[in-house]
C-alpha cells in the first residue's frame, strides 16, 4: 500500500492557493498533518478521499491515479470529514446500514459488524433513536464508525477529536494506534498532543505548503537546545513576546512561569527537553 | 433607530445576494413581460368580456399592478416565509437571542425586509411595465403617475401585508412550514373571492384591486349599455383567438376612503405584529426540543475497545436496492407524522370521489402536499452536510441519484394507488402511464432545479403553480394526464421526462467531476 502525492496544488483564483506544489509518499502507518487553521490540511485530506481534484499534479495509489479512477481509492476509503453532518431522521443502524450500501459492501455479515462497532464505540443503547438527538460527540462516533464500515486500507481523520472529552480522546487514539497496523492513517489536527503518541510520521503544513516531514524526533531536532523556561514579571510579557517565541505560560505567584524558543535565550533561563508543540510552533512562526 | 435600520439592511442583503433570488429576478421578468400581451398575442391577462383597454399608459400601469398585487401576493409568501427560519438554520438564533433587541423590533425587522424583497421584485416588474408600453403602446402620451398610482396605492400595500402574514404565520406555527403552506393558500382563496358590494367595502379589499377591476367593468358596460353583470377575466387565459374590442381605460380617481384604508392595513398589519409578539419562541424552543434527548445520552459515552482486525469481514454489494429502501425511508419520515393524516384522508378521496374528481382535483393537491418530501431530494445531502460521504460513494451518480429518484416516484405513486387501481380495472392504461409519467416528471423537475440551483426555493414556487394552474384547469400545464391522455401527449410527456432526467444524470455528472 503505497500512497504518493506528487507536486499537487489546489488553485482557487488565479493566484490563490489552498494547497501549493505539495509531495509526500506515505507507506503503512500513521501519518500526523498538523498546521494552524488554514494551513491547507482539509484541502489535502479532500483530494485523497476524492472530494476533490488537484488543479496541478497526481495524487496515486498503488501507481493509479485516483484523479482518473476515484472508485479505486474509494473502495478502500474511511473517510471522516471535519465538518459532517447526519440525517437526523434516520437512527444509528440505519444510518450506517446507509453508508454501508453507498460503500458498496453488504452481506451477513454486515449486520454484526455495525452491531460490534457501535458496541466498540459505545452507542449501541441509543442505536434505536433518531441521530438528530445525538450529542456533537455521539455524532462524532458515528462519523467514526462509519469511516471504519469497509475494512478501509486508507483511513483519513480531519480534526477527529472535536468534540471528544479528554478520556475520549485517549481511546480514540488507542483506537488509530490499533487501525495503523496494516494500513494508511492519515490524520490531522492543529492539537498537537492528538498526534504526539501516535504519529509514526509527521508533516508540518502552513499557507498550502508543507514546512516539513519526517518522523518525530527529526522535527523535534529542529528546536533542539532552544526550548527555555524562565520567570519574567507579567508587565514584561508583551516586550518579551516580541523578540521570542512563548510556547506557554503560567502564573507563578505576582511572576508569569514562561516557556519559549531561542538561540539567545535571557539570563536565569533554564533549558528544557524539546517537545514536538515546541518545534511546531517554532516551525510555523518562522516560516 | 440605526441600529434598527442596520438589522434591515443587513438581512435584506443576506436574503438578495444569492443566486436563487438572481434567477427569482429574471423569472419574475419574464413574467411580468406577459403581463399585458403582444397586440396578437393568442392570450389574455386581463379581459372584460370581449374588451380590453386600449394600450395607453393607464392600462399598462394599472394591469401590471393588479397582476402584480395578485401573483405576487400568492408566491410572495412562499418566497419570503422562512425568515426566522434562516436564522435558525443558520445557527444565529441563539446569538440573535442574546443580544438586546426586543421580540418586536426582531419581528418587524424581519417584516420590514420581507417587505423590500418583495418590493425589490416590484420594483422589476415596475420598470418592466414602463418597458412593455414603450414596446407596445398605441401611439398614446406615457404618463408616469399612472404606473406609480396603481403600484403605491395597490400593490405596495398588498406586500407589506404579505410579508406581515409570512412573520405571523412563522411566529404562530413555528416550524410547521407545510401547514403555513397550506393555510395561506387557503387564506389567499378566501381573499381573492372576496367581493365588495359598495364603495364602503372596497376598503376591505386586502389586493386592493378590485375597486379597479369594477371601474373597468363599468366602463365596457357603458360602452355596450348593458345592465348585466360582464364576465371579467383575470390571469392567464390561452387560446383566446377571438379579437378583443377596446375601450379606453384612463386609470381610476380612488376614492380619500380607499387611500386612507391602504394605509390603515399597513397600520393594522404592525399592529398585529404587536399583538403577536409574546409568542415569539426567541429562538427557545428548538434548543428546548434537543438538549432533553442528549441529557439521557450523554451519561452513556465512552469509546471502550474497537479491534478492526476481529470485527466481521463484509462482502462487496453494489446492488441500488439498500440505497432505495433508505431513501425511501428518508422520505417517508421527512415532515411532521400528522402529515400522514392528510395523506391518508387523500388516498381515501382517490378511492370515493369521481375518477375524474379524484384525478384532476384531488391527486395534484395530494402530490402537492409531498413537496417538502420531494423538493430537496438532490440537495439533501448538501443541506444535512452529508455530502462527503454521498460524493465520495462508490458510483454516486448511477446508484445513488437513480435511488433517490425512484424512491420519490414510488412515494408519489404509492400515493396515487387507489387511483392507479380505479383506473387500471377500467383497462384505461393510457391514464395509468400518463399518471406514472406525472410522477415522474415533478420528481426529474424537483431533481433538475435542485442540481442546477443547489436549491429547493424554486422547484417548491414552480410546483406551487403548476398545482395552482392544475387546480383552476389550464391545460398547458397538466402533467399528469388529468384532462388529456392522447398517445401524442403520452409521446410527449414521456420526452419531457426523459429530457428532465438525463439533464439532472448529465449536470450532477459534471458537477461532480469538476
Amino acid at each position: 500500500m503505497k500512497l504518493e502525492i506528487q507536486n499537487v496544488s489546489k488553485r482557487y483564483q488565479r493566484n490563490r492557493y489552498g494547497l501549493k506544489d505539495f509531495s509526500i509518499t506515505i507507506e503503512k502507518g500513521i501519518l500526523g498533518l498538523l498546521g494552524p487553521n488554514g494551513a491547507g490540511k482539509s484541502t489535502l485530506l479532500k483530494m485523497i478521499a476524492t472530494v476533490n481534484k488537484p488543479s496541478d499534479g497526481i495524487i496515486s495509489l498503488n501507481k493509479n491515479n485516483i484523479a482518473k479512477d476515484a472508485n479505486y481509492m474509494r473502495k478502500q476509503l474511511g473517510f471522516l470529514p471535519q465538518d459532517f453532518g447526519v440525517y437526523p431522521n434516520l437512527n444509528a443502524y440505519e444510518f450506517l446500514e446507509y453508508m454501508a450500501a453507498m460503500k458498496g459492501i453488504g452481506g451477513p455479515n454486515l449486520k454484526p459488524r455495525i452491531h460490534q462497532l457501535l458496541e466498540g464505540l459505545n452507542l449501541i443503547d441509543t442505536a434505536k433513536k433518531p441521530i438528530g438527538t445525538y450529542s456533537g460527540g455521539m455524532k462524532q462516533r458515528i462519523g467514526i464508525a462509519q469511516a471504519l464500515l469497509n475494512s478501509p486500507k486508507i483511513i483519513i481523520f480531519d480534526e477527529p477529536t472535536v468534540g471528544l472529552d479528554p478520556e475520549e480522546r485517549v481511546r480514540f487514539r488507542n483506537l488509530i494506534s490499533d487501525l495503523a497496523n496494516d494500513c494508511i492513517v492519515i490524520l490531522s489536527s492543529h492539537i498537537v498532543s492528538d498526534i504526539d503518541t501516535i504519529a509514526d510520521q509527521v508533516a508540518v503544513m502552513k499557507n498550502g505548503t508543507l514546512i516539513t516531514h519526517g518522523n518525530q524526533e527529526n522535527i523535534i531536532s529542529n528546536v533542539h537546545d532552544k526550548v527555555y523556561e524562565t520567570s519574567i514579571k507579567k508587565e514584561e510579557l508583551g516586550t518579551f513576546k516580541l523578540n521570542h517565541i512563548v510556547v506557554s505560560t503560567s502564573r507563578k505567584n505576582e511572576n508569569l512561569l514562561v516557556r519559549y524558543i531561542t538561540t539567545a535565550p535571557i539570563a536565569n533561563s533554564i533549558r528544557q527537553v524539546a517537545t514536538l508543540e515546541d518545534a511546531y510552533l517554532y516551525l510555523t512562526k518562522n516560516n | 433607530m440605526k441600529p434598527f435600520t442596520t438589522i434591515i439592511k443587513l438581512d435584506y442583503l443576506q436574503r438578495t445576494r444569492s443566486y436563487s433570488f438572481l434567477i427569482t429576478l429574471c423569472a419574475s421578468l419574464a413574467i411580468a413581460y406577459t403581463f399585458v400581451p403582444e397586440p396578437n398575442a393568442n392570450y389574455s391577462t386581463i379581459r372584460i368580456a370581449d374588451y380590453v383597454g386600449v394600450y395607453n399608459s393607464a392600462w399598462f400601469g394599472y394591469v401590471t399592478a393588479i397582476m402584480t398585487s395578485a401573483f405576487l401576493s400568492l408566491i410572495g409568501f412562499y418566497l419570503i416565509n422562512s425568515s426566522i427560519k434562516t436564522d435558525i438554520d443558520n445557527r444565529v438564533g441563539h446569538i440573535i437571542a442574546a443580544t438586546r433587541i426586543s421580540n418586536f423590533s426582531y419581528l418587524l425587522s424581519k417584516v420590514i425586509s420581507n417587505f423590500l424583497v418583495l418590493l425589490t421584485i416590484v420594483g422589476t416588474v415596475f420598470g418592466m411595465s414602463i418597458l412593455l408600453f414603450f414596446l407596445y403602446n398605441d401611439g398614446f402620451s406615457f404618463y408616469l403617475i399612472q404606473f406609480i398610482k396603481p403600484y403605491v396605492l395597490i400593490t405596495c400595500p398588498a406586500m407589506f401585508i404579505v410579508a406581515v402574514i409570512a412573520v405571523v404565520f412563522e411566529v404562530v406555527f413555528e416550524k410547521y412550514t407545510i401547514l403555513q403552506n397550506i393555510l395561506f393558500f387557503f387564506l389567499f382563496s378566501l381573499l381573492a373571492l372576496f367581493s365588495p358590494k359598495n364603495e364602503n367595502q372596497y376598503a376591505l379589499d386586502l389586493f386592493g384591486n378590485k375597486t379597479v377591476l369594477h371601474q373597468m367593468e363599468n366602463e365596457v358596460r357603458t360602452i355596450t349599455n348593458s345592465d348585466q353583470t360582464t364576465k371579467l377575466s383575470i390571469g392567464y387565459v390561452l387560446g383566446n383567438v377571438k379579437k378583443a374590442n377596446t375601450f379606453e381605460f384612463n386609470g381610476v380617481d380612488f376614492s380619500t376612503s380607499f387611500i386612507i384604508s391602504r394605509f390603515v392595513w399597513i397600520l393594522i398589519g404592525i399592529g398585529i405584529i404587536v399583538g403577536i409578539t409574546p409568542l415569539f419562541h426567541r429562538f427557545k424552543r428548538k434548543e428546548n426540543n434537543n438538549t432533553k434527548e442528549t441529557a439521557v445520552v450523554q451519561k452513556r459515552l465512552r469509546i471502550k475497545e474497537v479491534l478492526l482486525s476481529v470485527l466481521p469481514k463484509t462482502n462487496e454489494n453494489y446492488g441500488v436496492l439498500p440505497l432505495l429502501r433508505t431513501e425511501f425511508l428518508l422520505l417517508f419520515r421527512k415532515g411532521k407524522k400528522w402529515l400522514w393524516i392528510i395523506n391518508i384522508i387523500g388516498m381515501v378521496l382517490l378511492s370515493i370521489l369521481p375518477i375524474k374528481v379524484a384525478h384532476q382535483m384531488v391527486l395534484p393537491i395530494l402530490w402537492f402536499i409531498q413537496v417538502h418530501r420531494i423538493s430537496d431530494i438532490t440537495t439533501r445531502e448538501i443541506t444535512n452536510n452529508v455530502h462527503y460521504f454521498t460524493f465520495t460513494s462508490y458510483k454516486p451518480i448511477a446508484r445513488l441519484l437513480v435511488s433517490k429518484i425512484s424512491s420519490a416516484i414510488i412515494l408519489l405513486l404509492c400515493l396515487a394507488t387507489p387511483l392507479l387501481l380505479r383506473v387500471g380495472l377500467l383497462s384505461n392504461f393510457s391514464l395509468v402511464i400518463a399518471i406514472v409519467l406525472g410522477a415522474s416528471f415533478i420528481v426529474m423537475t424537483a431533481a433538475l432545479l435542485g442540481v442546477l440551483f443547489k436549491g429547493k426555493k424554486l422547484f417548491e414556487v414552480l410546483f406551487f403553480m403548476i398545482t395552482y394552474a392544475n387546480i383552476n384547469g389550464i391545460l398547458f400545464l397538466d402533467y399528469f394526464g388529468g384532462f388529456e391522455h392522447t398517445n401524442f401527449y403520452i409521446i410527449r410527456l414521456a420526452t419531457l421526462v426523459m429530457l428532465l432526467g438525463c439533464s439532472s444524470f448529465l449536470l450532477r455528472r459534471y458537477q461532480l467531476k469538476k
